[in-house]
This record gives C-alpha cells, structure tokens and sequence, in this order.
C-alpha cells in the first residue's frame, strides 16, 4: 500500500475514534483522569498559560482570545487537525482550566472562570 | 486593520510611556483612529503628559479589568484638546495608592478575568473603528503588564543601555514572548551615542531593532511634552516617525 493511503488510513481512523471519544465524554461514560488533574486553586491566567506545554498553551491562547469555540473554530487558527485540538481541549478540560458544553450538536469549549 | 502594540521592558525607567505617548499621537496625527491605554496600573504616569483635568474621569483602566465597566466607558477622547486628525482616545490607570495596594493582592482568577475583559475590550475598539491600539506597561512579569503582552500582536521592546536590562530582556524574550508566539521589535533608547535615530544594530535575540534614540537632555528635562506635537523636528519626533513607519510594515 503506497505511504500517502497508509496515512491517509491512520487520519480516517484516529478521527473516527476522536468522534466516539468525544461521544463518550458527552454522556459522562468516561468520568477524567483524576491523576491529570491539577490544583482546583489553579486558574487559568496568564502565568499559568506560559508553564503548559506548547502545544497546549497555542491551544490555550486562541481559546482566550476567541472565546468559547469548538474545536473545529480553534483548528482552523491554529493550522492543525480538528481531532488533534479535540485532543488538546479535551487535555486542558481534565486539567481544569477548560469547561465544555453542548449546544445542538456542537461541543463548546471555554475558559473556566469558576474556579476558586 | 487593527493592530495592538504592548509596549513593554524588562527594568523600568526606560522610556516606555513616552514612547507610547508620542508613538499614539503619530499615528493620530496621521488619521488613523488610536486608543491608547495605561496599562501600568501599578505605577501610572500617563496622566502627566495630558493637560486637561482628570480628576473628574468616573471609570478607569482599573475598572476595565475588573470587569465592572466596558471599554466605552474608561476611554476620554483627547484628539479635540491636542488637534489630531484620527480619534485620540486615551484610557487611565487611577493613581490612588489604596487603589494599587487592593490590585497587588488579586488573586489569579482576578487575574485571568482580567486578561479575558482585556481582550473584549480590544474587540469593541476594533468593532469601532480603531486602527492602532497601544498598551503601556509597566516594567518586568508584572501580571498587568504580561496581560496586555498577551492580548497584543506586536512587542514593542524598550530598552535602555544598561547590561541589567539586556541580561533580563534575555529572559523575558525566551521566557515570555516567544512562549506566546509574539511579535517582537526593540527600541533602543538613551541610547549613549548620538546616532539621530540611526540603528547600530540590526538585530538581538533574533529580534529586529527598529530606531535607536540617543540620550539626550532636552528630551529628559521635556519629558511632559508630546514632542511629536510640539517640536515635529526634535530628533525624538522623527525617531518615533521612524519607528512608526517601521511598525507598519512590520505587520
């Protein structure tokens, strides 16, 4: 099989298990990694933005400037593939600085500003 | 479109709220539509290049970050007082000392409420027609300051010659204003040789140096004055022309 259709597979398949992840998430069938989770006294501003990981703090960053969007809205500023910043939000949801709810059929995600 | 400029340093003392004074009335000057904001809560001097009263001023930046009032609400209009052809709108930091102290003691989810209500602010002056915003920060990882670095587009890096300020600008840009994938831009400032606003270098950090501006003492002893108001062909005044034009094409 030539190495473009190979790639092509592994994207078809981790998008669709991106999908049922965030099914998953949605029902509550999957309750967060308490492992993950970071001091519930931790918002997330400005100092803590600059202590993440790159890929999380760029995720972080438009999440802040944008305000609550899907990942489909961050993916397209950021430049990179929706399931990957499903991943990232999903990240900083079990982390805490992030907050997701439904409308329709669309997940939101914004910044938790109810801590503390 | 709009773009945000924070205008930010390591150490302070380095000229940072002249710059950002003048460089809002160039660009004023020039029609274009400026909102120019105090964003050194923690030691404002803004004030004191503005002549009109502001002891009547009902909201501040203060009240901005906090959340209790809009963007509309903190800003005063100065292009009548100072004759720009763009709108000239200036937003105030309150120099009350118990004020300071109360903003010292926030917590980071004030903090973090803080960045967000910035940011919506900058989104109503773009919805207004703003083409330029300008932060004027105070010094160092202030929380304010770092706020305002991150809601803007273009670092404008003051710097003044000092081997203490180099050795912590050093730490901020790879510290912070890579980290937030920030545009950078240095301004050498009292700068030891008389160079009329030539650069001596081009670049440090990798970071382009736009105008170096020598130290002079007639820019000190005026520094009430609006010098690209009052004297257009001070060596200031056509540094900051300099620096403006370079900002634009900067973008």
């Amino acid at each position: 099989m030539p190495e473009n259709e190979i790639l092509e597979e592994i994207l078809y398949n981790l998008k669709e298990i991106n999908s049922k992840l965030d099914r998953l998430l949605s029902k509550g069938e999957i309750v967060p990694f308490s492992n993950e989770k970071l001091n519930v006294n931790s918002s997330l501003d400005v100092m803590m933005l600059l202590s993440l990981p790159d890929h999380l703090r760029t995720t972080a960053t438009t999440l802040f400037e944008i305000g609550p969007a899907t990942a489909e809205d961050i993916a397209e500023i950021t430049r990179k593939e929706r399931a990957v910043e499903s991943n990232y939000l999903n990240q900083l949801v079990r982390m805490e600085h992030v907050e997701k709810y439904r409308e329709g059929r669309k997940v939101y995600f914004h910044i938790n500003s109810n801590m503390c | 479109m709009t773009f945000t400029i924070a205008v930010h340093s390591a150490k302070g003392g380095t000229g940072k709220t002249s710059i950002s004074v003048n460089l809002a009335a160039a660009y004023a000057l020039d029609g274009r539509n400026v909102c120019l904001l105090d964003m050194d809560v923690r030691g404002p001097s803004l004030r004191t290049f503005f002549k009109h009263d502001t002891s009547g001023i009902p909201f501040w930046v203060n009240d901005l970050l906090s959340g209790k009032r809009g963007i509309n609400e903190v800003v005063v209009d100065v292009s009548g007082e100072l004759g720009t052809n763009g709108k000239f709108l200036v937003g105030y930091s309150k120099a009350d000392i118990n004020e300071i102290r109360e903003l010292a003691s926030k917590d980071r989810k004030w903090q973090s409420n803080a960045l967000k209500n910035i940011i919506i602010g900058k989104k109503e002056l773009i919805r207004n027609g703003t083409d330029v915003i300008i932060f004027d920060t105070g010094p160092g990882v202030e929380y304010e300051s770092i706020n305002a670095v991150a809601a803007s587009d273009i670092v404008l890096i003051v710097q003044s010659p000092t081997k203490a300020c180099f050795d912590c600008t050093e730490q901020l840009v790879n510290g912070v204003y890579k980290s937030l994938n920030k545009k950078c831009a240095i301004v050498d400032n009292m700068h030891h040789c008389s160079v009329d606003g030539n650069v001596l270098q081009q670049k440090r950090y990798d970071i382009p140096v736009l105008v170096t501006i020598p130290c002079m003492c007639n820019i000190a002893t005026r520094s009430q004055e609006i010098l690209v108001l009052s004297d257009r062909g001070h060596v200031f005044s056509m540094a900051i022309s300099c620096m403006k034009h370079k900002l634009e094409s900067f973008q």
